[in-house]
This record gives structure tokens, sequence and C-alpha cells, in this order.
């Protein structure tokens, strides 16, 4: 693996960045929201409507607002807030660590989880293990996000069930407020995600456990653990890894939404989101191209790792 | 170093990142802290820029006003806040003279000299109202000045140099505001008891530009702390100007008000609390959850709880379960909310033609009667909002409590017989647009909507749904003609029924705030004629008078203030508002005993 490769990967991002700012921002453009009329007072004259709207910047053509936009991307200037006035900057900068910090633990014993209830699946596949294991994946991915969310509130977090948890809020200073304010969170997303990824890692599983070789190894004696953990798994990791990788941007954007809502944390969803619903471009704008920057990334990341599970991806 | 470590010192410096506001202690000793629920966040915090609910609860702690309403006098009276004083008004009532405190300072900020806050001036106030007239400022407050203060709106065509004079806006001294009116304007004073009219510093303006949005400078009880998408934190100004609190001044009412407790508030210096946190939750369930864990202090109690909440709807009566542990407040709505029919629209409105305009009135005199006040009250509003006809709100005196309220009862034999006998069926009548933006609650208030309609005969393919992204795209369609039913609310910006009467003056149609873009010369005449007058017998008869052409005209389907439901904890001893006083109440809020200790 040479620092061209990798530099070619990066290379190749770029056509993906620009065609992703490009096609939202003429959404945007074209079908977002419009924020004049919530800028402007009660009883607006038509001058006032000129006058936001040139404020706004949408008397400008197209081409030149993308062109700005373009300009704002790679200077990193990324103006002010159209709501709140806040440097767009500074908002991703308080947003995004608090994000990560929330979704990060479910996120990650999510898809352990998933991933040994799988192995189990897939091991004893067909057995009444598996059933149990697999039915239990369908309830977890019939329950609305929203009703998990609730029910854990009330369960652990009212005086109505067992009260050990905030409602809401993100007061984190130090490991212990930081558990005290992530764990219903974090059980609300492993409870959701959980169903899928065990379905996902099980068919994965399954498919590569009928494999010439690993009937081979079973012939020979090869223990349980062994087979699964030294060979299944690893000659799975490739499509694992994509999941993995590619989940990334959508957990980090707009994966904590419901979360960072309902549980109060002021988080890079509830900013997209409230963006969304406002009309507030320059926040928007941001996040869009964050989000295609970050999906570059985890592309040449997720290639990287391709190479190392598997040397013969990275042979010219 | 060892893999294991980095990954150890990667995670302990996104949790780092990751952290929020410090606990609520001061050298480990828990301070006073009031916790207040709000179903909407702020935008920003620019006074000028202040349009908001949510933004005008803020701005008033944050930045101070000119005039107030006393705390606790219903209905409302003015007090003056940073004014030394009732206004001084010469006899034609176009000149009104201010005079202010002496000793009021701007909080400290590195936007002054030496970063210390300087007097509050009256030149302040005149900066203050002229940025509303600058493009720059994106300010959003004009319209309660434009047309009326003289010069004003010159100064603005001229190009807004805040270093030339206006006219009528001028500060004689220091401490001696003078305003000329165009014309009388009984309601001035009003207009200064809003955030838009709080008062900002120019050096702040001019270092933090549009930044000033999230970075207040005021001279107001609290200062900012921390905000973020889901909460603010107000913590005490120790500078606030200490004038001890006056239960009788603020109008306190034994009777009513006793088993509040807030006679121990007597003679103490407000601020009463030392940080204030806001926590702004749209979502009804996870508002009420916090309630309940004992996480707020204070909530409008949402509409899916009265159930839980109430034990009785008439009398409205806290269940005792709940009464133990908080007190409860059932407050109307200062404002209401109507079904518009576009009369600009000439399918439905307004006619050049005699006989098609007679035609469009019995389509919307029929579609009033359609309509189940009944029923809209007891699906969406628990049956405990008040209906009345017309824009005469329970809220102003002007209403009259023995009117005819047969305009809302509904009649669905008449709307048919009305329909027939000007020539309309299922053929002739015109395809409406029922514009509303998206969410849940609408779509089922349109649906309700195009039931009742349905009951008199109008076919449901005739009443199309037109839903928008937000409110301001909605607004954008009706405010251009494009929504011939709108349905909507207004809330009133002062106590006055002028604000009422406005929402129908021709003068005032789209853009405007007069949505039905009624245009009746005769209403439009006695708007006028009133416009000097302040409220009064003869006002008030002007007012019933032109309330009832908007009823024989059928220029709306309204309307219903809704009944709010406040809870809040026993240890809390204060009165809350969510109206006229709004957010200038909570410098009065305190606590029998001192808050919980933060986890």
């Amino acid at each position: 693996m040479t620092r061209s490769y990798v530099a070619r990967r990066l290379l190749y991002g770029i056509p993906l960045v620009l065609g992703v700012t490009f096609i939202s921002f003429l959404l945007m453009v074209y079908f977002g929201p419009d924020k004049t009329y919530e800028l402007l007072g009660k009883n607006p004259t038509a001058d006032q409507i000129r006058e936001v709207r040139q404020a706004l910047g949408y008397d400008q053509p197209f081409m030149l607002r993308y062109a700005d936009y373009l300009k704002q991307l790679v200077t990193l200037d990324l103006g002010l807030s159209d709501s709140s006035g806040e440097s767009v900057s500074s908002i991703l900068g308080r947003t995004l660590p608090i994000s990560i910090a929330l979704v990060l633990p479910g996120f990650v014993l999510g898809n352990i989880a998933g991933l040994m209830l799988g192995l189990m699946a897939a091991w004893y596949r067909g057995k009444w293990l598996d059933k149990l294991i697999m039915s239990a994946s369908v309830v977890g991915m019939s329950v609305s996000f929203l009703v998990i969310i609730i029910g854990l509130q009330i369960l652990l977090c009212t005086p109505y069930g067992l009260n050990l948890f905030p409602v809401r809020g993100w007061q984190v200073h130090d490991l212990g407020s930081y558990l005290y304010f992530v764990t219903v969170p974090t059980l609300a997303l492993v409870f959701v995600t959980l169903g899928y990824n065990t379905r996902f890692y099980r068919a994965v599983m399954a498919d590569e456990i009928d494999r010439d070789h690993i009937r081979t190894l079973r012939a020979y004696g090869a223990s349980p653990f062994e087979l699964m953990f030294k060979h299944v798994l690893k000659n799975s990791l490739i499509p694992i890894l994509t999941r993995i990788m590619f989940s990334i941007p959508f957990v980090v954007i707009s994966g904590s939404l419901l979360l960072e809502s309902y549980f109060g944390i002021p988080g890079i969803g509830l900013v997209t989101f409230n963006a969304i619903t406002s009309g507030d471009q320059p926040v928007l704008k941001a996040v869009v191209g964050l989000t295609g920057v970050l999906f570059v990334l985890a592309l040449t990341v997720n290639d990287l790792l391709y190479s190392l599970v598997d040397p013969r991806v990275a042979k010219p | 170093m060892p893999n294991t470590i980095k990954i150890a010192m990667l995670l302990g410096l996104l949790l780092l990142g990751g952290c929020g506001d410090p606990p609520a202690t001061q050298n480990d000793v828990p301070v006073k802290t009031y916790k207040h629920a709000m179903d909407g966040a702020p935008g920003s915090l620019d006074p000028a820029q202040s349009a908001s609910l949510y933004a005008n609860f803020m701005v008033v702690n944050l930045y101070d006003t000119l005039y107030r309403y006393k705390y606790l006098a219903r209905p409302y009276q003015l007090q003056p806040n940073v004014a030394a004083g009732l206004p001084e008004i010469s006899d034609d009532g176009l000149r009104i003279t201010i005079r202010l405190k002496p000793g009021v300072y701007f909080m400290d900020d590195p936007a002054f000299a030496q970063g210390v806050g300087r007097e509050l001036h009256a030149h302040d106030f005149v900066y203050s109202i002229k940025r509303h007239f600058d493009p720059a400022s994106r300010a959003q407050g004009a319209w309660l000045w434009q047309n009326r203060i003289e010069g004003l709106d010159d100064w603005k065509v001229a190009g807004s140099d805040y270093d030339t004079e206006v006219e009528g806006l001028r500060a004689l001294d220091d401490y001696t505001i003078q305003i000329t009116l165009i014309q009388p304007f009984p309601q001035l004073i009003h207009t200064l008891t809003q955030a838009y009219a709080a008062i900002v510093p120019r050096e702040a303006v001019e270092k933090y530009g549009q930044m000033l949005s999230s970075h207040p400078v005021g001279s107001g009880p609290f200062r900012l702390d921390s905000r973020n998408d889901t909460r603010a934190v107000l913590v005490k100004n120790p500078d606030f100007r200490k004038e001890p609190f006056d239960l009788e001044d603020e109008g306190y009412d034994p009777a009513s008000q006793a088993d509040l407790g807030l006679h121990v508030l007597q003679g103490k210096i407000p601020p009463f609390v030392d940080r204030l946190e806001f926590e702004f939750i749209t979502e009804d369930a996870a508002r009420w959850n916090a309630f309940s864990a004992g996480e707020l202090d204070f909530i409008k109690v949402p509409v899916s709880q009265f159930d839980h909440v109430l034990s009785t709807r008439s009398p409205l009566k806290l269940s005792p379960q709940l009464g133990e542990r908080y007190h409860f407040e059932a407050s109307p709505e200062s404002g209401f909310i109507y079904t518009n029919f576009n009369m600009a629209d000439e399918r439905l409105g307004h006619h050049p033609d005699p006989h098609q305009a007679s035609r469009n009135r019995a389509l919307r005199c029929a579609m009033v009667k359609a309509f189940d006040w009944e029923k809209r009250n007891e699906i969406f509003f628990y049956n405990i909002g008040r209906v009345f006809p017309g824009a005469l709100a329970p809220a102003v005196p002007e209403y009259d409590p023995d009117a005819d309220i047969s305009y809302n009862r509904r009649d669905v034999q008449g709307a048919i017989e009305l329909l027939q006998a000007n020539g309309w069926n299922e053929n002739t009548l015109p395809t409406l647009d029922y514009g509303f933006p998206n969410s849940v609650t609408e779509r089922q208030i349109f649906e309700q909507f195009r039931n009742f309609m349905m009951d008199a005969g109008y076919p449901s393919s005739k009443i199309r749904p037109m839903i928008f992204a937000t409110y301001g795209d909605y607004q954008r369609a009706y405010s251009q003609g494009k929504v011939a039913l709108i349905n909507s609310s207004w809330t009133m910006d002062y106590p006055d029924a002028e604000n009422l009467m406005q929402l129908y003056y021709g003068p005032n149609a789209s853009p405007g705030s007069n949505s039905a873009n009624y245009d009746n010369p005769d209403y439009n005449r006695l708007y006028e004629a009133s416009a000097a007058m302040s409220e009064s017998p003869e006002r008030t008869a002007i007012y019933r008078q032109m309330n009832q052409m908007l009823i024989d005209d059928c220029v709306s389907i309204n309307g219903i203030s809704r009944t709010l439901l406040f809870l809040w904890d026993r240890n809390i001893i204060m009165k809350p508002d969510r109206s006229f006083l709004g957010g200038y109440f909570m410098r009065f809020v305190d606590l029998a005993e001192p808050s919980r200790a933060a986890p």
C-alpha cells in the first residue's frame, strides 16, 4: 500500500463531494424552506420583503451562490447561522463532539452484540437458539424507535418507573455524569439497532460457514471458537467493515436526531433537523458539505481496511 | 505508547469535547435555580430580531425596556422599567417625553472601553429604535413604529445613517427622550414594553454585528451563561439596579393570590434566583416526562395530559393528587385561532359585480354555518377553549360576553338552504385550497374542517389540502394570495383591542397582517377614525360596530381562544405568565428552599 494509493482514493472523492453538494444545494435552493417570512415582522411591506431576500442572498443567481458555497467549504469560512447568528463553524465544533460521544457507546455495543448474536445464530442455524435470536431480532426491528425512547424514559427516568437516570439533558463534566446522561440513550440505540445488526451479521456468517474450507476445518476437528473467530469472522470482515464504515456518517449526522430531540441533547442531528425545518441554509450547507467529506473519508478508510484484511485488494 | 493507551486518550479527548454545561453550584454551594420549560426555542437573541414568544421571554431578561407590565395586576397595567415614570404626553397627543432612571448600567463586556459596562443613556434607546429601520440589522419590529414617528421612515430612505438625527426621535439629554408622532398613537407605550424596544448599546452592535444575536450585551436582570439548541442558562446580573420589590405597587391581590406565597418577597431585591435554566422541549411527551421526574419547575401542560391533570373541566380543577405537589393556573390565551377566507380571491371574496359579491358572501356564510365549533373545541382544545364571534377576543375589555353567538352555532340545514338559494351546487362550488404547515395535528384539523363542509354538501374533492414544509413557506403562499382558506392564529402584541381590529384593516392586506385581504371602506373609515382613541366607551362602541361588520360579511370562521394550563412546583414562589407580561415575571421568581443539588 502506498501514499499514492491513498492520494488516489482521496482524489476520487472530489467529484463525489462536488456531486453531493451540487444536488443538495439545488434541492435546498429550489425546494427547501424559504426563510424570508420567518425573518419579517408582522406587517411587512414589499420593500422589507425585498430587503430580507437580499440579506439572505436569495436574489443572487444560482451558480454564483453555488460558487460562493464551494469557496466557503474550501476556506472553511462557513458564515453565520440565519437563525441564531452564531458562527456555523462554532456550531459544528460544539455539536459534533457531543453527537459522537452520544452515539459511540451505542454504536459500538450494538455492533459487538449484533456480531456475537449473529455468530451464535449462524453456528446453531436452524436450531431453537437461532430461531429465538431471529424472532427477537424481528421484534426489536418492529418496535418504533420513538416507542423505545419514550418507554425507556418512563421505565428508567420517571417516578412511574425506576427513576434512576435523567429524562433529558447533557450536563457532562466527568465520567460519572457522562454515564449518567448517556446510559438511557445508549440502551435505546442498542435496542433499535441490535435486530438489524444481528440479522445482517448472521446472514454474512451463515454464508461463510457453508464454504468448503470451513467444512474441511471441521473435518480436521477445529474447535468451534477457532472456527468462528479465526476463520468465519475473519473471512466475513469485508461486508462487516463496509456496513460499519458506511453507517458512521449516517449515525453521526442523522442517526442521533430522535435521541437528541427526545433526550434534549444539543448534538448535530438536532441542529441539522432545526436547520432543515427552519431553512437555515448556512448551517444546512455546512452539514451537507461535512456529510460529503465524511463519506469520502469513510470510503477511503474502508478501502484501506479492505487492503489490510485482504491484501489482494490493494494489488494493482 | 501502547495502542490501548492511545485509544483511551482519544476517547478521553472525545469525552471532554462532548462536555456540556458545568453543574449548578458555586463553590459547592447549591444556587437558587429556576428551571423553565418552553415548547420551542428562540432563534436570535438580538432584540431587533426577537419576533418569537421564546426569544421575547429571554430578551426581556437580558436587556431592559422603558416599560413593562405590573407583575401581578390583571388586567395588565403599565409599569416603568428603565423609565423614571409614566410618559408626559402633550395635549395634542403628539409629543411624548420620557425620563430615564439614572444609574442603570450595561453589563461588563469587551465591547466597552476597558471591558466595563457604561451607563445606559437616552441615546441608546434612540439608537435601538433606529436599528429597526436599518436594513443591515435584519430587524423585525419596524411595523410597530413605521409611519408613526416623525422623520423615522425618511431616515431609512436617506440611507439609515445613525449619526443623522431623526426629528421625531431624540435624546434631549442623557436621561430624556422625546418622541414626536405623526398622529396620536395611544398604543405607543405598549410597544415600548416589547423585546423589540429593548435597549442595546451601539458599541456591542458594532463589535459583534450579526453575532449579537448569540452574544447579548444588555442591562437586564440576567446575563447569558450558555446556550444551545436544547437549553439556555442565564445567571444573575450582579450589577442590576437595586429596586426593592413592592407587592402593592406590582398589583398584588391577596384575595386571589395569597396561596402563591408571594408575600415573602416584599422588600427583597430582584432578581431572586441565581440561575434561570430554559429547557427547549418541542415534544410534548418528553416535556411531560421531564416535568414528572422533577427535572423542570414549570410546564405549560400539553393538551394530551389535560385528562390526567384535571379533575373537572367546569370549573377547571387540578386533580388532588397533583395539587399536593404543584401550583396550578388556567390562563386564557391572549389571541385566537381562526380560518380566514381570502377575500382577494374573486371566487369567494370581494367581487366587482354586486350580484356575484352577494353570492360569494352567501357561500362564505354557509361555510361559517357548516362549521362546528363545539366539535372543534372538544377534539382539539379539550372543550376548555372560549369560542366567540368576530375578532374581539375575550382577552380585551371590548369583548362582549352577552353578544349574540349564533355566528358560532352550527346550522347545517341553514347552510344547505343558503347555498341553494344562491345557486351554489356541487358543480358550481369553487375548488378551494386549505393551507397549513405540515404536522399531524394540522392535518387532523383540515380533515375535520373538510368533513364539516361535506355535511353541507361541499364535495370532498373541492376542498384540497395545501401543505407546506414550514410556517414561513405557508405564510409566503397566503401572503401571495395562493391560499383560499387560511387557517392561522394571532397572538396579541399588547393588551389593546386595536391590535385585533387592525387584522382586517384594508391597507394592512397581504403581505401585511390582514391575511383575509378584507377591504371594506366603512370598516377602514371607522378604524382610521378610532386610531387616535384610547380605550373608552366611545371606542368600544366603534370596535363592536366594526366587529359586527366582520360577522355580517362572513370574513372569517372565527374564533377560539385557547385556555392554557400551567403547573409549577410548590417550592417555586411565582405567578407565571405567557401573555403580555411574558418573561418579565422571571426576575420575581423565588424558591422556598434552594435548588436540589445537581447530579
